[in-house]
C-alpha cells in the first residue's frame, strides 16, 4: 500500500466521483453518513450482480485496507491490555466480515476478468476501469490462454482457421470469436432516489417510473449509466 | 467418413458431464481430440478439391455445386474448431478453480490427469495469481464463503506438531480438537492437513 494517498480521505471526492452531477437529486446528504463498509457492500453487491466489469474503487478499498489494518493494531493491543473474550470476538468478526467483504469483491472482479479477457482488453473504456495489478493480471491471463489454444488446437487446424479471434481469416472481416457479457440480462436494482420516467428503449416505447427505494427488474443495458453515475444499485 | 460434425458434439458432451461432476478431474479425451482434429483435417482437404473444381458460371445455369459443397466442407471445419476449443476452454475453466481449491500443488493423482500443455498452463495461472495476490498483499483464495463465526472447531489430520497459532505456541496432535481462528485453520483445511469439525 502507498502511504501517501493524499486524496484518500478525501470525502468530497468519493462522494463526487460517486453521485457525479445530479440535478434534481437532492437526498446525496444520505451518501456522506454511510460508512467505507457500508459502501464496500454497495460496490461490491453491484460487482456481484453486473453482468459487465464496473469500475475499480481504488480510493475506497484504500480505505478500508488502512481501516482493517487499524482495527487489528486495535484488536491486538486490545488483547493484551484487558482479557474479554466476548469483545475480542466481536471485533474479529467484524474485521472479518469487512476481509472476506473486500476479498469477496476482488474475486469477483477476477472472474469478470477470466470470462471476458480479450474483451476487456480491447475495449479502452473496460481496460481503464481495471486497477493498475488487474490490468498486469489481465495481460498474463491473455497470454497463457493463448499460448494454450494456440500450443492445443489452432496450430492443428488449417492456417485460415488457425486464429483465437477469428472463425476464419478468410470471411471475417472482425474479430467474432471474443466472448462477451451479455449485457441484455436482467438485473434487480433498487432505485437510490427519484429519478422519475426512465427510457428503456432508443424508441421511446417503454418508460419506467423509477421511485425512490423501490425495486424494479430491468435490462442491464439501459440501466446501465444509472448504475455508474450511483442513481440505483443492484441487489 | 462418419456423420458430419458428430465427432465434435461428442467431445462438448463430454465438456459438459465433466462439468457436472464438480469432485473429480477427468484426463484428456486424446483419442476423441484426436479423432477431431483429422476430420476436420479431412474436411479441409475436400473443401480445397471442391474449391479447385468451382467454374465460374453463369447466374442463368444454376448454383455450382461444388460451390455447394465447398460450403458444407466449409461450415464442418468451423463448427469442429468451435467444439475442439470448447472441450479446451472447460477444462481450462476447471483447472484454474483447481488452483483456488487446492493450492499452488497440484497432488499427483489429479496432475497425471492433465495434459503437459494443461499443467503449463495450470503453473502459468498459479503464477499470475499468485502475483497478483502478492502485489495486493492479500490471500483471495481463502474466505470463500461469508465468515459466520471467527473461530472454529478443527480435528488434527496430519501430525504438525507445535504451530504457532495466535502468537501462541499450540501442538496439533493427530486426532486432537481445537478452536482456532478460521483465517488460520483455511490454509491447514486446504492442505488437508486439518479439517472442520462438526462436533
Amino acid at each position: 500500500m502507498e502511504p501517501a494517498g493524499a486524496g484518500a480521505r478525501d470525502e468530497e471526492d468519493l462522494v463526487d466521483g460517486g453521485i457525479g452531477d445530479v440535478d434534481g437529486l437532492d437526498d446525496v446528504g444520505a451518501d456522506e453518513l454511510r460508512s467505507d463498509v457500508d459502501l464496500l457492500l454497495r460496490v461490491w453487491q453491484n460487482e456481484k450482480c453486473a453482468p459487465e466489469i464496473l469500475p475499480y474503487e481504488a480510493t475506497l478499498v484504500e480505505r478500508v485496507r488502512e481501516q482493517i489494518q487499524l482495527m487489528e493494531e486495535n484488536i491486538e493491543a486490545f488483547a493484551t491490555e484487558i482479557k474479554d473474550d466476548l469483545m475480542l470476538s466481536l471485533y474479529r468478526m467484524d474485521v472479518n466480515r469487512t476481509l472476506f467483504l473486500l476479498r469477496s469483491y476482488l474475486r469477483a472482479r477476477l472472474h469478470k476478468i477470466e470470462r471476458f479477457p480479450i474483451h476487456i482488453v480491447d475495449n479502452p473504456e473496460l481496460w481503464d476501469r481495471l486497477s493498475e495489478h488487474e490490468q498486469e493480471y489481465t495481460n498474463k491471463y491473455c497470454e497463457i490462454l493463448a499460448k494454450h489454444f494456440e500450443k492445443t488446437v489452432l496450430i492443428r487446424l488449417p492456417d485460415q482457421y488457425g486464429s483465437m479471434l477469428k472463425q476464419t481469416s478468410l470471411a471475417s472481416e472482425e474479430n467474432d470469436m471474443i466472448t462477451q457479457p451479455q449485457l441484455n440480462t436482467f438485473v434487480f436494482c433498487r432505485s437510490r432516489g427519484a429519478i422519475g420516467s426512465f427510457q428503456l428503449d432508443d424508441k421511446g416505447d417503454e418508460a419506467v417510473d423509477l421511485m425512490t427505494d423501490d425495486l424494479y427488474i430491468l435490462r442491464y443495458k439501459p440501466v446501465r449509466k444509472l448504475l455508474v453515475t450511483d442513481k440505483i444499485e443492484l441487489i | 467418413m462418419a456423420m458430419f460434425g458428430k465427432k465434435g458434439a461428442e467431445l462438448v458432451r463430454e465438456a459438459k458431464q465433466a462439468q457436472a461432476t464438480v469432485d473429480q478431474f477427468r484426463p484428456f479425451n486424446k483419442d476423441l481430440f484426436e479423432q477431431v482434429i483429422k476430420e476436420t483435417e479431412e474436411h479441409y482437404s475436400h473443401l480445397q478439391e471442391r474449391m479447385s473444381q468451382i467454374r465460374i458460371s453463369e447466374p442463368s445455369q444454376g448454383v455450382d455445386p461444388n460451390f455447394v459443397g465447398g460450403c458444407a466442407q466449409h461450415r464442418s471445419v468451423l463448427r469442429n474448431k468451435r467444439c475442439l476449443l470448447a472441450y479446451v476452454n472447460a477444462r481450462l475453466g476447471k483447472i484454474q478453480q483447481l488452483r483456488w481449491d487446492l493450492g499452488a500443488v497440484l497432488p499427483d493423482d489429479i496432475a497425471e490427469n492433465l495434459s503437459a500443455t494443461e499443467r503449463t498452463f495450470f503453473q502459468g495461472y498459479s503464477d499470475a495469481l499468485g502475483s497478483y495476490m502478492n502485489d495486493i498483499n492479500l490471500d483471495l483464495t481463502v474466505d470463500a464463503t461469508p465468515p459466520k463465526d471467527p473461530y472454529v472447531q478443527i480435528r488434527v489430520i496430519g501430525n504438525l506438531g507445535e504451530v504457532l497459532l495466535d502468537d501462541q505456541e499450540t501442538s496439533l496432535l493427530p486426532n486432537s480438537i481445537h478452536f482456532m481462528t478460521r483465517t488460520e485453520a483455511e490454509p491447514l483445511v486446504l492442505q488437508g492437513l486439518l479439517e472442520i469439525y462438526m462436533g
